[in-house]
């Protein structure tokens, strides 16, 4: 194939097309990021499949295990905590032994192995959020986390942006200067 | 390949990365596999107070542990050395406990000496190995044949050494550093008849000499110091104290002043003297002062009749006028202080340079004064001529007459070879090291048993020079013990319960937490319960006769401190107050010593006379004198082991991980020198290759090389990296005899290539190494 001079090609098709062309393409990328930049896209899976199906509803709902006996740093400390394996183990020791799940934790202990629970509720390093303020403030865990104790699998329930935490703030007159969650 | 394929296959690429891009996304969220024990509380940390020893000055510092691991140190503000500052060096300490390159456990040579051939042992078997050689001393009756190379020990740690060496039967403990204040004690004993060092208050003081004192940067206590002038310059609404150098280099205390005095190298002492002359004969001197010293104006004047103003501006080099004038000013302006440093001590007339700028501090009557010189009460006694101890043993060495040599600390690389003291030690046919990385010394080693990092170890550290409070800082270990390492003094201790007979009576601990626990609560009389009581305090605190209510002149000290004994009162502590009482009272009888301790002009006391500096090399072969500094990052060379300080620019240059020799651009023209050319340093004693740096702020006659680099290991960060300038001191008998003068060397250069490879922050372009930089 043979290459055209570009004035050829310039004189086969009009300027102004060239024009309008390029002016559209750059609407559309500008649109493109104004709809990337309001809507609320939430990428993340709501509810990922876990390593070990750990049922919340058995646990918080049917044999009502308050949160904090697992989640044990909640009140005192910014990260909630999970439970560690030989926390489950405790219990586990007699407690239906032979179900396959059970098993399944068994082997991770045997292997001395964390299980490597897939994250569901996650924010950013840029935002700091204490759990020990929010429960100091008297807010239940269902608030942010939904009726976990229904939940076979753990679902979010909360979109985690900034609005939203805005709203709670708002309405519980707590501070919305920057620098309460921005430190 | 087609072009349509290829059109597909780069489509599906990023449809795959994006894919991958939302998938990782979601984190994994691993619990612990055991929960952490009390007192650990994942997400919140706790800080404990303890003592940095990353250089001799001794600041107290707070350390920021979470989920068992350190994180973070600080200064701790309650330290009156360092008032919550703290330098780079002591931040790098971290890296010193998480270094990849750690000896994990004891290590038996397996190679030549010096290979880096080493075999993994037990703690069991090094010790029985080490035990081994010492009962075979003991049993030839041998014992003075056991050598201890320590750097200079202060605190609990010095007491054990010695008293282990003591009680074994050998003189041979040399504790020696190259850059410690020896010279200074030496030359307040010969003035004052005290061996004492200086502590400056600088804070307060209108107008400070500095004679090569780099306080900024590496002088005795270089955060306390560094502090402190920034309080003379800004710190008072009235005034704004002035700052005159001297020396043949502008460091970054140099480049700090207000005038720079660039007199050459050597003749220091004789402008010091020429400045107290013509402040004795224009009568700008305290008369009375001078009396209460016990020396009279008269002979004064007469004995210093050499050293007229044309002399002293002919020696210096410097402009009469300029010298007029600095002598009117800093007998006028009060108070006033004149500091003698590195740069002064280390040449062949060092000694007597240092006593003369004690001399002008007494003739201008800065002694013992607010704004003044005080002597230092945190260290009071130390080595005054380690480096006589230091040749004597190498004699001995040379003679085989020393068959084990117990290491702490890194000699091999931080002595000159002109001393002979690396050809010395290969003759020694075992030497046991205690070094935590394998460095220049434990790889020469044929046992290395390995020490805590700082972090983990026990300790206390009286501070040196920097405080004018008794103060005696306390090392607590903040994490658990990360590898198989055993603390230093603890392996003395096993060793002399092992041994027995009077070795284990001189040293009955079971570990060194028990001793320095007994010795830090000696004195305490009160039931057991409450020195338990007593010593937690003082480790939540740091140490003893922490505060800051001492030290800031003297009326104003002792209000302080009551103040905040009211404070402390207020707090309702109640395990504190006793300790804070006894720290009020320790406080008083401190100031009680020091009104009758301050430096006195000791009778009969010659007359400092600095000749003229002799310089090994001679001045037509070797035209340029060497000068050898700490650098602010590496020290000595411990910092040069961690990468953090590789990293860090230096303050002057902006060079980072390799050495460099500072050229006056004169100088380097008539050479043909560029900037980051590569250039050799010859002297008579060898030659090295280095970096170029064009640097306005140095005298045409002198070159300048950092102190630190150049180790064969010490780690991944430290090895092969730069040169080490030590290598080129000549140590010559008809230059300063036996005194420490690396700074009496003279040098040639010469252009070697345009390719030095030198990587600064000013220029990161054009370097091969650019990626070096990330800041």
């Amino acid at each position: 194939m043979h290459s055209l001079p570009v004035s050829s090609l310039v004189s086969r098709v009009k300027i102004s097309w060239i024009i309008s062309g390029l002016v559209l393409v750059a609407l559309a990328a500008a649109a493109g990021a104004l709809v990337m930049y309001l809507l609320p896209l939430d990428l993340r899976e709501r509810s990922p499949f876990q390593p070990l199906a750990f049922s919340h509803k058995l646990h918080a709902g049917s044999s009502a295990i308050p949160c904090l006996y697992c989640h044990r740093y909640a009140a005192s400390a910014p990260v909630a905590g999970v439970p560690a394996l030989a926390d489950c183990r405790a219990c586990h020791q007699f407690i239906s032994p032979e179900a396959p799940e059970i098993k399944k934790l068994m082997g991770y202990w045997e292997r001395q192995e964390p299980i490597p629970w897939v994250r569901v509720y996650w924010l950013p390093d840029h935002v700091y959020f204490p759990h020990m303020m929010h429960l100091r403030a008297r807010l239940g865990c269902a608030l942010c986390h939904g009726e976990v104790a229904a939940m076979q699998r753990i679902t979010r329930s909360a979109p985690l942006k900034m609005g939203w935490c805005l709203n709670c703030h708002r309405q519980h007159k707590a501070s919305i200067d920057c620098w309460t969650c921005h430190i | 390949m087609e072009r349509r394929t290829f059109l597909q296959f780069s489509a599906l690429s990023a449809a795959g990365a994006l894919v991958s891009g939302c998938q990782s996304a979601n984190e994994k969220l691993i619990p612990y596999l055991v929960p952490p024990d009390e007192g650990v509380t994942p997400g919140l940390a706790n800080y404990y107070a303890s003592s940095c020893r990353s250089c001799p000055a001794g600041c107290g510092i707070l350390v920021r542990v979470s989920e068992g691991r350190a994180r973070k140190i600080e200064g701790n503000p309650e330290h009156p050395v360092n008032r919550g500052k703290l330098c780079a060096r002591g931040q790098a300490a971290l890296q010193e406990l998480y270094h990849p390159d750690r000896v994990a456990q004891p290590l038996k040579r397996s190679g030549p000496r010096g290979s880096g051939q080493f075999a993994k042992i037990s703690w069991a078997e090094g010790l029985s190995l080490l035990s081994g050689q010492l009962k075979s001393l003991q049993r030839e009756g041998k014992t003075d044949r056991l050598a201890l190379l320590t750097p200079q020990l202060r605190g609990t740690l010095a007491t054990l050494a010695s008293g282990f060496m003591h009680s074994f039967g050998s003189p041979h403990h040399l504790s020696y550093e190259l850059l410690a204040p020896d010279w200074l004690r030496a030359a307040n004993r010969v003035s004052f008849g005290v061996g004492s060092l200086p502590w400056y208050d600088l804070a307060e003081t209108r107008y400070l000499l500095s004679f090569g004192a780099e306080f900024v940067e590496s002088h005795l206590s270089p955060v306390h110091y560094g502090g402190a002038f920034g309080r003379m310059r800004q710190g008072r609404d009235t005034v704004r104290g002035h700052f005159s150098y001297v020396g043949s280099r502008l460091s970054l205390t140099g480049a700090s002043a207000d005038r720079w005095m660039p007199a050459r190298q050597g003749s220091e002492g004789a402008l010091a003297l020429g400045l107290c002359r013509l402040i004795l004969a224009e009568s700008l001197y305290d008369g009375k002062d001078l009396a209460a010293q016990g020396l009279a104006a008269d002979k004064l004047l007469a004995g210093l009749a050499g050293y007229d103003l044309p002399r002293v501006s002919r020696l210096t080099g410097l402009s009469e006028q300029v010298i007029a004038e600095v002598a009117r000013e800093f007998a006028t302006t009060r108070p006033a202080l004149a500091m003698a440093g590195e740069g002064v001590a280390f040449q062949s007339n060092g000694p007597e340079s240092v006593r003369a700028i004690g001399l002008l501090n007494l003739v201008a009557g800065n002694l013992n004064r607010p704004g003044g010189v005080y002597p230092d009460l945190g260290s009071p006694q130390g080595p005054e001529n380690s480096f006589a101890e230091l040749l004597s043993l190498v004699g001995d060495m040379r003679q085989d007459r020393i068959a084990l040599a117990l290491i702490q600390g890194n000699p091999v690389h931080g002595i000159p070879p002109a001393t002979g003291f690396q050809a010395a030690l290969a003759r020694v046919p075992y030497l046991v090291s205690f070094s935590s990385l394998l460095d220049d010394s434990a790889l020469q080693a044929d046992l290395i048993l390995p020490d805590h990092a700082a972090l983990e170890s026990w300790g206390d550290l009286p501070p040196l020079a920097g405080t004018r409070q008794a103060v005696v800082g306390l090392m607590q270990p903040v994490v658990t013990p990360m590898l198989d390492t055993r603390q230093f003094p603890d392996v003395l201790l096993a060793l002399a319960g092992e041994l027995g007979g009077t070795l284990a009576a001189a040293l009955p601990y079971p570990s060194f937490l028990e001793m320095l626990k007994k010795e830090t609560l000696r004195g305490n009389a009160g039931k057991e319960a409450d020195s338990e009581t007593l010593w937690e305090g003082l480790l939540q605190r740091g140490g003893r006769g922490l505060g800051l209510g001492l030290g800031q002149g003297q009326g104003q000290g002792q209000q302080g401190q009551q103040g905040q004994q009211g404070q402390q009162g207020q707090q309702g502590q109640q395990g504190q107050q006793g300790q804070q009482g006894q720290q009020g009272q320790q406080g008083q009888q401190g100031q009680q010593g020091q009104q009758g301790q301050g430096f006195h002009w000791a009778s009969g006391a010659p007359l400092p006379d600095p000749s003229e500096p002799r310089y090994a090399g001679d001045e037509r072969s070797f035209p340029l004198h060497l000068q050898v500094y700490s650098a602010t990052a590496f020290g000595d060379g411990r910092g040069a082991q961690l990468p953090w300080l590789q990293q860090l620019p230096d303050p002057v240059t902006t060079a980072v991980w390799d050495s460099w020799v500072e050229i006056n651009p004169k100088t380097a023209a008539g050479l043909g020198i560029a900037f980051g050319d590569l250039v050799e340093v010859s002297s008579p004693q060898g030659s090295l290759r280095l970096p170029a740096f064009i640097y306005p702020g140095i005298r045409p006659d002198t070159v300048a090389i950092p102190l630190g680099q150049g180790q064969g290991g010490g780690g991944r960060y430290a090895r092969g990296r730069g040169v080490n300038p030590l290598l080129l001191l000549v140590l010559s008998p008809d230059v300063g005899g036996a005194a420490p003068c690396w700074n009496a060397t003279r040098v040639r250069l010469a252009r070697v290539s345009a390719h030095g490879g030198l990587v600064t922050a000013g220029h990161p372009q054009g370097s091969y190494r650019s990626d070096l930089i990330g800041i």
